[in-house]
């Protein structure tokens, strides 16, 4: 019979470019070799424990223990195990504090840091390699006294007798035990390959010339027990027992306590919460609380009271109430956003009545899933909120969650390749045409694409590795907005260290890691939707004193409908973009929750799992809707029987084939991560059997999980969608009411949507809009509200346009502006700009009132001074130049350069005469064209846009002067004019027209590039894929 | 340029500028093959591309793309890294071959050159004829050029980047000719070209009809300067071009020689006369070749070389007495060159290196040095190689060779982390041992496994890799050898070498 072993010192690949194995891998072959415990010790770090800490629940290891490797600075190496949960927080302490100390990714350890010398630490010693044993011993031995061990691997490097001999004598000598244990780097000597690569990339350098930074062999793995028994002496391999039993300590044990500041004194979480909310209630429904409403805040009050999650709400509250002090727009959505309680704290906006919705959907006790509010603030003033938090709970109790980098395709290609010696440029080539590749295989026609010979065996060396190495974690970085807050400082419960955003620092878990330990997190997001309508807001309020809030923007108008209906949504939330506007005419949205469903539906996940047309079919009336029993029809029935929301597809899991709340969530999560890293597999039998055992049949089982698989990792939750719909809504009616102000607001909060702010414009003005220049004289630095003769409102553009223009001067122009300008001179000396910053103006167009055309604008900029102190404003007489005036063209051009958009004509007005040739339909005239006509277009280029679910299919818009043009490009006309498309800023295109309904497209046949008579015009275009 | 115009210097009337201009430099000095290729220069951590080819550019590949955008036009696109150092080469390749049209010839910039031709004209019989000669060299080395003609060599050079294939002999011409050129032919900086178009200025005539007081205010003299200097208002001195130095240097003789005792005198002159040169310039060389001519045949060539830059004729003529021995000549000489390598800057001597750092240890007669490269000449450059120590677990490639007439700067010799002992001796080729029962036999005697395994897995990355555990084993005469054993194949037995 085999002895009995535990490993106590095994790294993961959370130990970044060391360790070779994930930590679920060591886990479950720990398990399978019957070890009696593994340690998972990754260097100063606890990042995959709690990885480990699930695979080990899910296999059976017979026990996990948690430790780190800790190098000193003096070199010397040691391995500290958590006895007890006290030891765990001094362990977790003195890695914040390593961590802290020192740069992003690295750690600083010295004697002093060990001066409470590790509490609850079972602590072992490993030697160097020079089995040196010195001056530290007497400190190592005070400090630690009987918790120390010294650490015997035995790596087959040719010396093991020897090493043996000499721990010995040393150990007889320091008084001291020694125990065995294998500096594990991976789970099985084969990864060694991966990890003679991953310290190639560490060292930065090819594994050839990596020498002797590599291991000479791939003995640091987890060794079988016959073979451990047969290098080590049985009382080592015992005391690894010894000290395996002599520890208890789980991660189950952690506990995590609400901060307590959020209660006023006098108060219990409860009282507040109830107080609270009954005062929303009465705001909410000031002419009386209906009775249903008071029904259902009683029922959720109650399951909050029995899951203890009072703090967690009266801290987003705390949150949110702040940002609303603070005049911040912001709104709740998640899990737990959408109930009446939250909508009675002002978390959320949307009405529960509104949505007809039950709350239990939400909120649910029996999943005994933490709840889950996102609030997403305005995205120029997040960083406000997030200084609060800092600063109410301070540092060492409010912090980031992390985000795990891990190797993704290309990133992997990129350093296998490095370490294998490829050039850059072979890289460069490889990636490129490997831009589709999933990961697991890949065509060799990609490679001799690029040049390179699927047969070498280089190549297959690095496809073997890539493969190895996708999903490997590569860095920590800091989650978009997740904050953990806790009573006491979190480093007793995760160490906390250094993000690369100066004053900011995260925790060495992520959002998965924090759910699996029911730790709660609030998201502090940003959404520049929210700057976008909060500005609109302002805008309305400042032009005609009318005010409007999230809540007061009239519901339900079905002016807005008409409009969505039309897909005239531009510059809208969430459905602008090119697939939403072709669904919304087939969708028809009419109320409320036809845009929770839309919000959803047009996402990769239903489009691939192909729920969108059974979905239409039924909506129209064409399909009957038929549910294969009551339960499913419970959870199908608002989306006619379609499984369009995450949370359908795991209540269907639960309701239709018996799956615990449980097993359905980990099923959401294995969901997320399929196309990574595979492993639905078991949840597949699961599924199918445990449906047909409560008598559906198979075809209806393999639909469901099919659209489970196709939603991957794009399924949307409708607790998401119904917070979203509310801003879809709010934007659409401002779009349809206040278009000035909504298209000012736009461009004010630009760099966000689909759409640049030339489209924006043209299509203000195509809803009426006028739009003013920038102009010196009037402009402010953001673009405003201006009443014409009638009052009506036109929309002045700002400085801020003004490619080249900081704000700063814009600011200082606008400050001193009083009376106006009358020389660039004048500029100069009283706004102080320098002569880079009045060269933006006078390109942009806005001296045209001091010097007149842009030509002697720039002539007159060029010739502006600084003044000369004694002297100032001496006018200096220059004689005119003889400058020709700029052509219609040319303005176009520099209106385009300087400010991306033009109020002169389209630049195809200009150009047709060109192209008369080739007989290019203006986009206008295309509706009154048959479905199926052969037809010319031509226009600039303005998206280019590869839908990951379209098989290659290529959507581009092309916009001429009288609107866009929708194009369709078919895989093997994309391949065909692949130059054309890759370069032509005006693209002529021969096609088919196809109409369906209010939706055109062009599927073209032949691309023809006209970029040459754009001269210098500048469009971009933006390129989605 | 209005009214205030600096005084003439009426000089460039019997003066005519010939430019040269080669726009593909970059592609025709560098491409490598006949494919479709373009030439890429990083640009903060990019390549982008810098000239496409005819095929390339057909294919939409464009100056300024970056090497990727390129390849997924073009995938079978060749892509060179550009290499200033070797269109300068070309450069001045071309500038040494124009020598036979002038005796003036400038650099003008890194793709132009300018001859001076206005003496050599009547020599080629008329502008035109020397003109198309030109051409037709130019198509011969494999060359792009613009050519033009103009009284001085700024208008010269204007006139070829516009592309006018201008010939302008009379400087009353000039002004109006140049009058129509655009901005971009001057080659002025990017950022004053964008400003100067900017305000509608686009050609040299729109330059010149601005205030000057306000140009100079606005853009510096400099570039008025050089609108003078073109227009012929203002002198533009030019440094003449000059092909680098090197020896070589014939001797040739009356009748044919046999006597070798005096073919060696003539090298010794010869190496002397190197020396003198040399010793002009403060430099050395590594190499030197001498070839000795037949009145039949081809030349016998005999090269020397030194472990470093070196010039004294008596050390040189020391090795030249070793090889000049074996030297084996088909034929009576006529004529013998010398040709010196390229020159380098000389290194001071350092001391004579001991072997044996103890005091009272007898001098060596030779310094390493010396002694290297006595060997080298007497058996040959590859014969001797010094060996040099690798960071590698494979015992195999643990060390390597290298040529002692390499450049050895950049070698350090510091000794890499042994886990384990190596034999003093290894095997060139592992040697197969019998077995029996499990344990090595070798010279037909079991030999005892005293220490190990180390075991060695790695090399993966080539077609080398191992998987070895190796064992240190005594055999019954107490002789220690180093053998292993495959991990994953047979079970068989190596002998790899000896300890001691």
């Amino acid at each position: 019979m085999a002895g009995r072993y535990a490993e106590l010192h095994a790294l993961s690949n959370f130990t970044f470019l060391r360790g070779a194995s994930h930590p679920e891998e060591l886990v479950k072959t720990a398990a399978e070799l019957g070890y009696e415990a593994l340690a998972i010790t990754d260097e100063c770090s606890m990042s995959g424990v709690v990885r480990a800490h699930t695979a080990a629940k899910e296999c059976g290891l017979k026990k996990l223990i948690i430790g780190s490797e800790l190098r000193l600075r003096s070199g010397r190496k040691l391995v500290a195990l958590a006895r007890n949960k006290a030891g765990y927080a001094s362990l977790c302490r003195l890695v914040t504090n390593a961590r802290r100390a020192a740069e992003k990714g690295s750690y600083e350890l010295a004697r002093l840091d060990f001066e409470e010398g590790l509490s609850g630490c079972l602590v072992l010693w490993v030697p160097d390699r020079q089995l040196t044993l010195d001056v530290e011993d007497h400190w190592l031995r005070e400090t630690f006294r009987d918790r120390l061990w010294i650490a015997v691997e035995l790596l087959a490097d040719g010396r093991q007798r020897e090493q043996m001999q000499r721990l010995r004598e040393e150990g007889r000598r320091l008084k001291l035990p020694l125990v065995a244990s294998g500096d594990v780097h991976m789970h099985c000597r084969a990864r060694r390959i991966v990890q003679d690569a991953v310290t190639a990339i560490r060292h930065g350098t090819t594994v050839d010339n990596a020498g002797f930074a590599l291991y000479p062999n791939g003995e640091r793995h987890l060794r079988p027990l016959d073979v451990l028994q047969r290098v080590y002496p049985e009382d080592l391999l015992a005391e690894t027992v010894c000290i395996a039993a002599s520890i208890d300590f789980s991660l189950d044990e952690l506990r995590y306590e609400y901060p307590n500041e959020v209660v006023p004194e006098g108060e219990t979480p409860a009282t507040y919460l109830r107080r609270l909310t009954e005062e929303g209630m009465r705001r909410r429904w000031p002419h009386g609380i209906p009775q249903k409403v008071i029904r259902l805040i009683e029922h959720e009050l109650k399951l909050i009271a029995e899951l203890r999650y009072e703090q967690y709400f009266l801290t987003v509250y705390d949150i949110v109430a702040y940002a609303r002090s603070q005049d911040i727009l912001c709104q709740g959505r998640g899990s737990a956003a959408n109930s009446a309680v939250c909508f009675c704290l002002g978390i959320t906006e949307v009405d529960p009545a509104r949505m007809e919705m039950l709350v239990e959907r939400f909120i649910s006790k029996e999943r005994n899933e933490p709840p889950d509010i996102d609030v997403d603030f305005e995205h120029e003033r997040r960083e406000e909120v997030i200084q609060y938090i800092y600063a109410k709970y301070g540092r060492e109790r409010a912090a980031l969650a992390a985000t795990v980098i891990t190797y993704r395709p290309r990133s992997a290609l990129r350093d296998m390749g490095k370490v294998l010696g490829l050039s850059d440029l072979q890289v460069g080539r490889l990636s490129r045409s490997m831009q589709w590749w999933d990961g697991q295989s890949v065509d060799d026609s990609r490679i001799l694409e690029a040049g390179l010979s699927p047969d070498s065996p280089v190549i297959k060396r690095l496809l073997y590795l890539v493969r190895e190495l996708i999903g490997f974690p590569r860095h920590l970085s800091q989650h978009v907005g997740g904050f953990v807050i806790s009573d006491a400082p979190l480093y007793e419960l995760v160490p906390v260290e250094n993000a690369t955003m100066p004053e900011r620092t995260v925790i060495q878990w992520e959002k998965n890691d924090l759910e699996d330990l029911g730790l709660l997190k609030v998201d502090v997001l940003g959404l520049g939707m929210l700057t976008a309508i909060r500005r609109s807001f302002d805008l309305i309020r400042d032009f005609d004193g009318r005010e409007y809030t999230l809540a007061t923007v009239p519901a339900e108008d079905p002016q807005v409908y008409d409009m969505i209906c039309d897909g005239d949504t531009m510059g809208v939330f969430q459905i602008e973009s090119r697939a939403q506007m072709t669904m919304l005419p087939r969708l028809r949205p009419r109320c409320y929750y036809d845009l929770v469903i839309e919000v959803a539906i047009i996402r990769p996940g239903p489009i691939q799992g192909d729920m969108v047309h059974p979905y239409l079919r039924r909506r129209n009336g064409e399909e009957a809707v038929d549910y294969p029993s009551e339960a499913v029809k419970g959870v199908l029935q608002r989306t006619l029987g379609v499984p369009i929301f995450q949370e359908q597809v795991m209540q269907l899991a639960i309701v239709a084939a018996g799956f615990t709340p449980g097993e359905a969530d980990r099923l959401r999560r294995a969901m997320a991560a399929w196309k990574r890293r595979g492993g639905l597999g078991h949840f597949e039998d699961k599924l199918i059997n445990g449906m047909r055992e409560r008598g559906y049949d198979e075809t209806f089982a393999r639909q469901i999980f099919q659209q489970i698989l196709g939603f991957g990792e794009y399924g949307f939750p409708e607790s998401h969608s119904a917070s979203f719909a509310l801003l879809v809504y709010v934007s659409s009616w401002l779009k349809c009411h206040e278009p000035a102000a909504f298209t000012c607001a736009l461009l004010n909060s630009q760099p966000m949507g689909f759409y640049s702010a030339s489209q924006l414009v043209q299509d203000a003005q195509r809803h009426g809009v006028a739009i003013q220049p920038v102009d010196i004289n009037h402009s402010g630095w953001d673009c405003s509200l201006e009443a014409d003769e009638a009052g009506a409102a036109t929309l002045r553009l700002g400085l801020r346009m003004v490619k080249g223009l900081s704000e700063n001067a814009g600011q200082r122009i606008v400050v001193e502006r009083t009376g106006g300008y009358t020389q660039v001179q004048a500029l100069l000396e009283r706004a102080g700009l320098d002569r880079r910053e009045l060269g933006a103006l006078a390109s942009s167009g806005a001296l045209r009132p001091l010097s007149g055309d842009r030509h002697r604008a720039r002539w007159a900029v060029a010739g502006a001074e600084k003044p000369m102190p004694l002297f100032p404003s001496m006018a200096r007489y220059e004689p005119a130049p003889l400058l020709p005036k700029p052509t219609e063209g040319q303005n176009i051009v520099a209106d385009y350069r300087s400010t991306g958009l033009t109020l002169e004509r389209h630049p195809m007005c200009l150009l047709r005469r060109h192209l008369d040739r080739y007989c290019y339909a203006q986009a206008r005239t295309l509706p009154v064209l048959g479905n199926g006509h052969a037809v010319n277009v031509a226009g600039l280029v303005i998206t280019k846009q590869r839908p990951g679910t379209a098989s290659g299919v290529i959507f581009v818009t092309l916009e001429d002067e009288t609107g866009q043009i929708n194009l369709v490009l078919w895989k093997q006309i994309a391949e065909q004019y692949r130059a054309e498309l890759l370069n032509a800023r005006l693209l002529g295109v021969a096609g088919e027209l196809q109409i369906e309904g209010q939706v055109i497209h062009v599927v073209a046949q032949r691309l023809f590039d006209h970029s040459n008579l754009l001269g210098d015009l500048s469009v971009r275009s933006r390129d989605f894929r | 340029m209005g009214a205030k115009r600096p005084v003439l210097h009426r000089q460039v009337a019997d003066r005519l500028w010939f430019c040269v201009w080669l726009p593909q430099l970059p592609l025709e000095a560098n491409r490598s093959s006949e494919a479709a290729t373009a030439i890429v220069e990083e640009q903060h951590g990019i390549h982008r591309i810098l000239l496409a080819d005819a095929e390339a550019s057909a294919a939409g590949v464009m100056p300024g793309q970056a090497a990727n955008a390129a390849l997924a036009l073009l995938p079978t696109l060749q892509l060179e890294e550009r290499s200033l150092l070797r269109e300068q080469q070309a450069l001045e390749g071309l500038a040494s071959w124009l020598e036979r049209f002038s005796s003036f010839i400038s650099i003008a910039d890194h793709d132009v050159l300018v001859l001076e031709i206005a003496g050599s004209v009547r020599l080629f019989g008329g502008l035109q004829e020397l003109r198309q000669r030109m051409s037709k060299g130019l198509r011969e080395l494999g060359l792009t050029a613009a050519l033009a003609i103009a009284p001085t060599p700024l208008a010269a050079t204007w006139m070829a980047r516009a592309g006018r294939r201008a010939c302008i002999r009379d400087d009353t011409n000039l002004g109006a000719a140049l009058r129509k050129l655009p901005l971009f032919c001057m080659d002025w900086p990017a950022g004053l070209c964008e400003a100067l178009t900017g305000m509608g200025v686009t050609t040299v005539g729109d330059c010149l009809r601005l205030p000057r007081e306000g140009f100079t205010r606005r853009f510096g003299a400099e570039y008025l300067l050089q609108l003078d200097r073109a227009l012929g208002h203002l002198p533009d001195p030019r440094n003449s071009w000059r092909a680098p130095e090197r020896f070589c240097v014939d001797y040739e003789m009356t009748e044919e020689q046999t006597d070798r005792k005096l073919l060696l005198n003539i090298c010794r002159e010869l190496l002397l006369s190197h020396e003198q040169f040399l010793l002009a310039r403060q430099l050395g060389t590594q190499r030197v070749c001498f070839s000795f001519f037949h009145l039949k045949g081809p030349a016998t060539e005999l090269r020397l070389g030194c472990a470093r830059a070196e010039r004294s004729a008596g050390r040189w003529l020391e090795l030249l007495g070793i090889r000049f021995e074996q030297l084996v000549l088909p034929g009576p000489v006529i004529a013998v060159r010398l040709r010196s390598g390229m020159a380098q800057p000389l290194q001071a001597e350092s001391g004579a290196l001991s072997f044996h750092g103890k005091p009272g240890a007898t001098a060596p007669r030779f310094s390493i040095t010396q002694l290297a490269e006595r060997l080298i000449a007497r058996i040959g450059d590859q014969s001797v190689q010094a060996a040099s120590m690798v960071a590698e677990h494979r015992p195999d490639y643990a060390w390597r060779s290298q040529s002692l007439l390499a450049d050895w700067s950049g070698t350090t010799l510091d000794t890499p982390e042994q886990s384990a002992q190596r034999p003093l001796w290894m095997l060139p080729e592992p040697a197969l041992l019998p077995a029996d029962s499990g344990y090595p036999v070798h010279q037909g005697c079991r030999l005892r496994l005293i220490d190990g395994p180390e075991r060695l897995e790695t090399g993966w990355w080539d077609e080398d890799g191992i998987s070895r555990d190796y064992y240190t084993a005594a055999g019954t005469d107490g002789r220690r050898l180093w053998v292993f054993r495959n991990r994953n194949r047979t079970s068989s037995w190596y002998l790899h070498g000896y300890f001691g």
